[in-house]
């Protein structure tokens, strides 16, 4: 010891250093673990296509829909949908439907707006085809893909697929 | 200096006679003896300055605020054993605490009234702080009262959110579409949002695991975080030597003019730094700034956190807490209004959504992202922004800080018009009402 008097010392505060790592590592690691456990790998949301029963039991003009919080719009057999979730901060909308209702070109296609949409949050407006027009939403709500079921012929909404505002339905 | 009885055995100098100590000391040596003999008198030093104790300089609204927390904490510990945290019977449990529990009404108002009181007062207490320039360090050694500001800051933070996590637990309308725009809100975030909106939820709709993570948040995790703030926030207090406003009474005399000794250091004795055996000792000990902490900081402690917890008992018993309909996620109520305390926030996101051309940004991304950021980030900033003298410190409104006084009052009233304006000027669709004018009336399903 008196003959090489640094190398234990170096041996020591190399093995501390060690130590040292070893717990940070094993606490970092402790951390990364429990942080990640609540990242959740299966989702038990529900689906999105959904059945929504035979065309032929939607009135004429509009129906909402809360458990999908959707509007279901028919007009003879032509039908559309659009999302009643605001596009600000995702409250359920309201319709109110229009005295005068209107017949107006959207996106190349006729379409009637009967109603518009208020957001009872922040005091959004949207017009009958899901337009924006004041307020603090961004965009317009959303339009979905709507399709017949194979097997039983009834009404099918795909809320994971948004459709441009001249999408229909037409029923045969 | 009192005289030891004479029926006490003779004492070796420094040992107490007694191991007895009083909340109303005869002398000063029994002050000092309740400080080293009880637990929780160990807290405090053995001599107060008499400025740090003013009632008119610090209103007590940290004590206040601390008080409060103790009675959240008290009241919380029995609604813990009444809650039942799960979607299907949270909302049952609440109503049975309100409406079937024997004092269960009682407790939970308890907590209610605590819980908004402590964000009131945390608030004051901040603007209180800025006001009197209290965040800066006057002319003590090592104090870093800045950092005790940012621990404020986090703990307004934290406040919020134990009251945001508190107001979902019920699990009630309230609950359920303030998660859906808080956490809307969240996902405002750049690149991060939508997981970190996942992360709050647990899965992507608001559901069994959404609410047991903000109940977890609620009744551990942000409690533990305030504790442990708390106690440093108080350690460092101790640190600072006091409040900001005693700093002028606590500083030290000139040093002596001529410094003998300059070969023997006395800086191992723990008594003077540098060569000179000179101590400069603080009027800490000085009689005519000081008084023993019991019973004058005591007795002032007392009768505040007694005080507070009166008031709030009282008043639970003639004003119930509010119940709301059953989470229903297919209705949103109109209007739908956060707690008073988050108005200004619903009013700033309400407003901020910016359209540049065919580009439009979220207001949920400007109002509830952007601007409160900035407003924590500049709080967090200021004391290494305030140039101001030491001086300044610790004054009520001070020539050298008025403009900045000014500001900061500025944005509080706007923070509070705002605030104004959501709880007594809107109405159904968010439409702006005077507050004695009725609503129109609005069927309640679409």
């Amino acid at each position: 010891m008196s003959q090489k008097p640094d190398k234990p010392d170096a041996r020591r505060e190399f093995l501390v250093k060690i130590g040292i790592g070893t717990g940070l590592v094993a606490l970092g690691g402790q951390a990364v673990a429990s942080l990640r456990s609540l990242v959740p790998n299966v989702s038990y949301d529900a689906p999105t296509t959904v059945k929504l029963g035979p065309p032929q039991d939607f009135p004429d003009g509009m129906k909402f829909l809360p458990d999908q919080r959707l509007f279901v719009f028919r007009e003879g057999r032509v039908f559309h949908a659009i999302s009643a979730v605001c596009t600000h901060l995702g409250c359920t909308v309201r319709a109110e439907a229009l005295s005068q209702v209107e017949t107006r070109a959207v996106e190349g296609s006729p379409l009637r707006i009967t109603h518009r949409f208020l957001c009872p949050c922040h005091g959004s407006r949207y017009t009958g085809d899901g337009e924006n027009v004041a307020g603090p939403a961004p965009k317009p709500l959303a339009w979905y893909h709507l399709s017949l079921a194979p097997d039983d012929g009834q009404l099918v909404v795909d809320l994971a697929q948004p459709v441009a505002r001249s999408f229909r339905l037409t029923v045969a | 200096m009192e005289t030891v009885p004479k029926t006490e055995k003779p004492q070796a100098p420094g040992v107490h006679p007694q191991p007895l100590w009083s909340v109303r000391p005869a002398s000063d040596r029994q002050a000092g003896d309740a400080v080293v003999s009880n637990f929780i008198f160990h807290w405090f030093p053995a001599k107060a300055l008499k400025d740090s104790l003013a009632w008119r300089y610090s209103l007590w609204l940290g004590t206040v605020s601390a008080a409060l927390l103790l009675l959240l904490v008290l009241s919380g510990l029995p609604l813990l054993f009444l809650h039942v945290p799960s979607v299907e019977r949270a909302y049952g449990s609440v109503k049975d605490i309100e409406y079937v529990v024997t004092f269960g009404y009682w407790i939970r108002s308890v907590h209610r009234f605590a819980a908004h009181f402590m964000v009131a007062a945390v608030f004051l207490h901040l603007v209180r702080v800025f006001l009197t320039g209290a965040y800066k360090n006057g002319a003590g050694r090592s104090q870093h009262r800045e950092w005790n500001w940012v621990m404020g800051v986090a703990m307004l933070l934290l406040t919020l959110f134990l009251s945001f996590t508190g107001y979902l637990l019920p699990w009630d309308q309230l609950a359920y579409w303030a998660v859906t725009v808080g956490t809307n809100i969240a996902s405002a975030v750049p690149l991060v949002g939508p997981q970190i909106r996942e992360l709050l939820l647990g899965g992507r709709a608001i559901d069994q695991p959404t609410l047991i993570r903000f109940y977890v948040l609620h009744v551990i995790v942000l409690p533990g975080g305030l504790g442990v703030l708390f106690a440093y926030h108080m350690w460092r207090i101790r640190k600072d030597g006091g409040l900001a406003s005693a700093d002028h009474a606590a500083a030290l005399p000139e040093t002596a003019e001529t410094a003998p000794g300059r070969t023997k250091t006395y800086t191992l004795l723990g008594l003077a730094r540098g060569t000179g055996p000179t101590i400069r000792a603080s009027s800490v000990e000085a009689p005519d700034t000081t008084v023993n902490s019991i019973p004058d900081l005591t007795r002032r402690i007392a009768i505040v956190v007694l005080g507070t917890i009166a008031v709030v008992s009282i008043l639970a018993v003639f004003v119930h807490s509010p119940l709301e309909e059953a989470a229903n996620p297919l209705v949103t109520p109109n209007p739908a209004k956060a707690p008073w305390y988050f108005l200004w926030l619903q009013e700033i996101v309400t407003d901020t959504t910016i359209k540049l051309g065919s580009f439009t940004v979220n207001g949920a991304f400007v109002g509830g992202v952007i601007l409160p950021g900035l407003l924590v980030a500049l709080l967090v900033a200021w004391p290494w922004l305030d140039r101001s003298p030491a001086a300044a410190a610790g004054r009520w409104f001070p020539q050298t800080r008025r403009t900045q006084n000014l500001v900061f009052l500025l944005l509080v009233l706007v923070v509070l018009a705002l605030t104004f304006v959501g709880t007594f000027c809107r109405g159904p669709y968010w439409h702006l009402y005077w507050p004695w004018e009725t609503w129109p009336v609005l069927p309640t399903r679409i």
